[in-house]
Formats: structure tokens, C-alpha cells, sequence
């Protein structure tokens, strides 16, 4: 897939460059204002991650500018003001998504993946991996035609691995997406363990592979195929 | 004490005492006048005596007449000194007799001043005693006096009430900068009003007021711009090590000691990020920025927090008592989210493992209490920004903010602590 990564600050953007970089991905980047809508006017992309303060104009005029030549163009603002009215504004605007700073990189692909995933809907909403296959509209996993009976919680983290394939995710980061940021126990992740434990005995009752692996106590990666 | 009454009773004090004095004066030198005029009086008959004697050698006749009685005494030569005197006057009624009915007496004693004074006749030598009834002067003295008591105690009535009437409507102005002033709220937009007076002390106070007012606004609006604007940059640097630390992990082969170091710093840059957060929204609901309102359903946003905090409740070990009846209420959804999962997130984070949550909605009251510490908390000090039990991971906020947003609502939210049980209300008639 095309991405186009529009932010000013150099750090964060070389971040999600490099978090998107993999095989099959296309990343641009642009820093400010001037640049991101030349490369907007002139190319197309599957998803473009935009901030809304850059040097030299808002993402705003970014974005009615693509909706002003039609461009379908899935579009994710990243922004530090988490204001509803902005947020409103931003979606009003046919903005597909809306993450606040600071946020995590795995949550950024998560959003990114189902953005795309949306966008080019081919009257299929089956997602497959190996053996493992999800009916993204009735919410229901898959083994080799056994189906696996998840829990709201379990089948949206699935999800999140998948969308993070061979990626470690924080413990932190399933925290924050599976519990929201509002719930802040602070360190105590235990219950994420048994969590992953779970979902883990479900998958391989059904006879999936193991995937998921603990990663240095840290947090966990999804990995395999 | 009032100012008026403060100032009514030195005034009344002040006026009695010196009225009294100013009587005492008065009483004397009148006393003093009238028996110079009687003593003058009784010379003069002295003197007719003296002519008298002197011109026929021998003692007048003497008679009584009204108020004055005139007695000869013979005595030995020598032996009277001239002096005057106070003595009492027998004074016979006349003979149709006023009073004649009602007492037995032929007269009575009326106060009186006298002359002892001496003469010869000849080769005798008499003693003179004029007697002058006082009782007109007594008299006078005496409705004088009745007169100024009555001027003193008519005076003291006027300068009560009108004091009371001036002071009162003098000191309107004053009264009303005190209104104003308790209705002040810094971080409201209302400005004290200009206060009609013509009296330079008030319309000096309302300046002073009315300029200190806007300046504490001003230097209130400016910290408040400070805070949200520091929170703002930091969200940047903030992103930057959150998607670093990301970056990072995905680099292999990590030591225990590697990875124990890098979870403390997720830790603690959630933490930061929570932090910033929270000063954020502060800050917008201080501003009442967020103020979007709807009817919210509180049943259904307890239930669906109740589902986001299965785990974390299972985790500890936490038996839930739910008991919630159906409750509309117009406010703003995410707000409402901020405070339950606040309060909720409080009395898991600060219960112990097997502890028991108490979660009761009834049409006026939102109920959420805990086990936890045996000890009640202050309760002053837990709404304060920055105010953390012991070994706390939280903000600091938390309980601010949920004020905070009830506040926002018109609803009160007040901490009591009741057999072992931290219990904390929301009330949503306020009060």
C-alpha cells in the first residue's frame, strides 16, 4: 500500500516511516504545507496521515482541497488538539479517522489498516490469515471452518495483532487500545497476560499455530505465515 | 458588631454623658443665680430694717406676708454674726383653704433662705431673722431641668434615627461592592460592576475592587493560557519518545535488564502523557469549552463501563455490587465518561485484592464505594490538584476533575466515609 506521512516534526514522522516500511508498503513523507499539497495534487495514495498544524498552512485546506478534486484518498488526522469540535470538524470534512498525539505507533498502523481495509472493500469482508479467517461484518473468527467463540475484547485485539503482523506491541499499547487511555492502573499490565492467555488457548483448541509470542516481558508480537 | 451600632453607641454614650454634665452646669448655675437674687432680696429688707430703726429708734412692726417672714429676737449684744442661711419656711394656707380639706395641718414646710443679721434699738440689741420661701425658685429650677431631660431625650431620638436612616443609605454602596464581591468568581466572565455613589471613600473602594478583580481575572486567564499552552508543546516531545520507545522494541534481541529498563519508561511517558491529559481537560472545563450537551443515559454508560472493566474488577479480585435504575441526564457524554471512569478507576486502584465495589444509581443520587485504607481521608484535600494518597500512580487529578465536571453540571460530588466503606456521591440536585 501508498502512504503518504504529512507532519512537521521530523522525529515523529521518521517513526511512523520507519513503523510502515515493510514489504509491499510505499511510504512518502512531507514536512510542511507547500509540499504535502503538491504531492496530494499530484499523486494518489491509499491512506494519508495528516497533521493539522504544519509550517505554512493548516492540514485542513489539506483536506477540503483533496474533497474539492474528488480524491478518495483515505485520510487519518494526527493532531495534538483533541478538542471534540476539531475532531468533528476533521470527520465533517471526510476525514476517515481522527488519532490524538501522542499515540502509539501500532495503534496508528491498526487505524491505518482498517482505513484501507474499508476503502477497498471488493464485496468481500472476510480478512485471512493462514488459517485464521474473520468476517469483518458479523464479527466472527474462523479456524479452518471451526469457529472461534471471542470475546468483544479478544476478537478486537486479534485484530490489532494481525493489523501488527511481525511487530512488537507494547503492553502498554493493547492497554490503551483495548481499555481506552482513561483507565490508567499504571503498570499493572497483569491482566493483559491472562488476557493473551486466553485468547492464545481459544485459537489453538480451534488448531491454529501459535502466533502470538511473548517478547521480553515487554509486550507481544503476532507472527507467522 | 455593625459599624452602625458600633457607632450608635459611642454616639449615644458620648451625647448622654455630655448632656449630663452640661445639666449638672447648668442646675448649678442657676441654683447659684437664684440665691444671689434671694440673698439681694433679704439685704434689702435688711436695709429697710436698718432705715427703719435708724429714722423712728425703734423695730419695725413685722407681719407675714406670702413668702417672707420677718423675726425679732432679743439677744445679747455681740453674740450674732451676720450669715446666711438655708432653712425651711412654715407657710400658713389662707383662709379659704385650698388645701384645707384634706390635711389637718394649718400650713406646710417649703424650702427657704435666710438672713441672720443684728440691730440695737436704743440700748437693745436684737437678732434679725428674714426668712424667704424658695419655692418658686425651686420650682423654676425644677421645670428647667424637666425641660432638658426632655431636650436631651428628644436630641438623643433624633440622632438615633437619622443616623440610622443616613448611615443605612450612606453605606448602600458599600453594602453592594460586598455583593459584588461575594459573587466574584475568577474564573467567570462577569466584571464588577460600576457602583453609583457620590462619596469618594466608596467610589474609591469600587476602582480599587473592580481593578484588582480584572487583574486577578487577567493574571488567572494567563495561567491558565501558560498551562494549556505548555501541556500543548509537550504533546509534541511527548509523541516523539512514545513512537521511539515503539521503534525501539521492534529492534531484536533484548536483555531482561534491557527490557525491564524499557517498560519503566513506557511507564512513565504514559504517565507524563496522562498527566499532560489531564491538565488539558482541566483547563477546557474550567473554560467550559466542552459544552456540547445531550441527554445521556447513565444506566447504559455504567453498564458500558462496567464491560470495559471486567478484566481489571477479575484481576483484583473485585466483587461488583451493581444496582442502577434508568436515569436521564443532560449533559455532555464524554464528561460523563471522564467522571464514571475516574471515580471507578479510584475505587479499584485504591481497594485491595478480594475488596468489594458498590456501584447504586437511584433518581438523584450516583453512589460508588469501596473497601480500602480503614482510615477515613481528608476531605478537603482529596479535591485539590496534586493531592495523592501514599504509593498512588494516579495524576493527582482525578478527583479535581470529576469536581470539576460535576460543578460543570450543576451536580455536587462529595466524599463520606461509612464502615470501612470510602463512599463517594454524586448528588444531581446539586447542594
Amino acid at each position: 500500500m501508498k502512504i503518504l506521512i504529512i507532519e512537521d516534526e521530523a522525529g515523529l514522522r521518521e517513526s511512523i516511516e520507519e513503523y510502515f516500511s515493510e514489504a509491499g508498503n510505499i511510504c512518502e513523507t512531507a514536512a510542511d504545507y507547500s509540499s504535502a499539497l503538491s504531492k496530494v495534487n499530484l499523486y494518489r495514495y491509499d491512506c494519508i496521515l495528516l497533521d493539522i498544524t504544519l509550517p505554512g498552512g493548516s492540514g485542513i485546506e489539506i483536506l477540503k482541497a483533496l474533497k474539492q478534486n474528488n480524491h478518495n484518498d483515505g485520510v487519518l488526522i494526527i493532531s495534538a488538539k483533541n478538542s471534540l469540535d476539531d475532531r468533528l470538524d476533521g470527520l465533517n470534512l471526510g476525514a476517515d479517522d481522527y488519532l490524538v498525539k501522542p499515540f502509539h505507533l501500532s495503534e496508528l498502523k491498526a487505524r491505518v489498516t482498517a482505513i484501507i481495509r474499508r476503502k477497498s472493500y471488493n464485496g468481500s469482508n472476510l480478512l485471512v490469515f493462514n488459517e485464521i479467517t474473520i468476517d469483518l461484518l458479523a464479527k466472527d473468527v474462523k479456524v479452518d471452518k471451526t469457529p472461534v467463540k471471542l470475546t468483544r475484547k479478544e476478537y478486537a485485539l486479534l485484530l490489532y495483532f494481525i493489523a501488527n503482523k511481525d511487530k512488537v506491541v507494547s503492553k502498554n499499547a493493547i492497554a490503551e487500545h483495548l481499555w481506552g487511555d482513561g483507565i490508567d492502573m499504571a503498570n499493572n499490565f497483569d491482566f493483559i497476560y491472562s488476557h493473551i492467555k486466553n485468547i492464545r488457548k481459544k485459537l489453538m483448541e480451534a488448531g491454529c499455530g501459535d502466533y502470538i509470542q511473548a517478547a521480553y516481558g515487554m509486550g507481544y508480537k503476532f507472527s507467522g505465515g | 458588631m455593625k459599624l452602625l451600632t458600633k457607632y450608635n453607641r459611642v454616639n449615644t454614650i458620648t451625647t448622654v454623658v455630655v448632656m449630663l454634665i452640661t445639666g449638672l452646669i447648668y442646675y448649678q448655675a442657676i441654683s447659684w443665680i437664684l440665691t444671689r437674687i434671694n440673698d439681694k432680696d433679704l439685704v434689702v429688707e435688711e436695709k429697710e430694717i436698718f432705715d427703719y430703726v435708724q429714722l423712728n429708734h425703734q423695730l419695725p412692726q413685722t407681719f407675714d406676708s406670702n413668702d417672707q417672714r420677718i423675726v425679732f429676737t432679743s439677744a445679747n449684744a455681740g453674740t450674732v454674726t451676720r450669715e446666711f442661711i438655708n432653712t425651711v419656711y412654715f407657710k400658713k394656707w389662707d383662709r379659704d383653704g385650698r388645701h384645707k380639706s384634706k390635711h389637718k395641718h394649718t400650713g406646710e414646710y417649703e424650702p427657704a433662705r435666710g438672713l441672720i443679721s443684728s440691730v440695737s434699738v436704743g440700748d437693745k440689741y436684737y437678732k434679725i431673722l428674714i426668712i424667704e420661701s424658695t419655692l418658686e425658685t425651686e420650682d423654676l429650677i425644677r421645670l428647667i431641668f424637666t425641660i432638658t431631660i426632655g431636650v436631651i431625650l428628644l436630641l438623643l431620638l433624633t440622632l438615633l434615627t437619622t443616623n440610622r436612616l443616613i448611615l443605612n443609605r450612606l453605606w448602600q454602596p458599600f453594602y453592594n461592592i460586598m455583593k459584588e464581591l461575594r459573587l466574584f468568581n475568577i474564573a467567570d466572565t462577569r466584571e464588577i460592576p460600576k457602583i453609583e455613589t457620590n462619596i469618594d471613600e466608596f467610589e474609591e473602594l469600587n476602582q480599587t475592587v473592580t481593578a484588582m478583580t480584572a487583574k486577578a481575572k487577567h493574571d488567572y486567564k494567563d495561567l491558565k493560557t501558560f498551562t494549556e499552552n505548555a501541556s500543548h508543546e509537550l504533546l509534541t516531545p511527548i509523541a516523539v519518545i512514545n513512537s521511539k520507545l515503539d521503534t525501539l522494541i521492534q529492534t531484536e534481541n533484548f536483555s531482561e535488564r534491557q527490557s525491564k529498563l524499557l517498560n519503566d519508561l513506557y511507564g512513565a511517558v504514559s504517565r507524563l502523557n496522562r498527566l499532560n491529559q489531564s491538565l488539558l481537560l482541566l483547563v477546557k472545563i474550567e473554560n467550559r469549552l466542552l459544552h456540547n450537551q445531550q441527554q445521556v443515559n447513565l444506566r447504559e454508560v455504567l453498564e458500558e463501563m462496567m464491560a470495559q472493566f471486567e478484566e481489571i474488577f477479575q484481576d483484583k479480585n473485585l466483587k461488583v455490587d451493581f444496582d442502577v435504575i434508568d436515569k436521564e441526564i443532560t449533559a455532555s457524554t464524554y464528561l460523563v465518561e471522564i467522571l464514571l471512569s475516574n471515580l471507578i478507576s479510584n475505587a479499584v486502584r485504591h481497594n485491595y485484592t478480594g475488596g468489594q465495589i458498590g456501584i447504586k444509581l437511584t433518581g438523584s443520587q450516583l453512589i460508588i464505594n469501596n473497601t480500602g485504607e480503614p482510615e477515613a481521608l481528608n476531605n478537603e484535600k482529596i479535591f485539590t490538584r496534586f493531592h495523592k494518597s501514599s504509593g498512588s500512580e494516579g495524576s493527582g487529578l482525578g478527583l479535581t476533575i470529576s469536581r470539576q465536571i460535576c460543578e460543570n453540571f450543576n451536580f455536587s460530588l462529595n466524599y463520606a466515609f461509612q464502615e470501612g466503606n470510602h463512599l463517594f456521591i454524586v448528588d444531581f440536585n446539586g447542594a
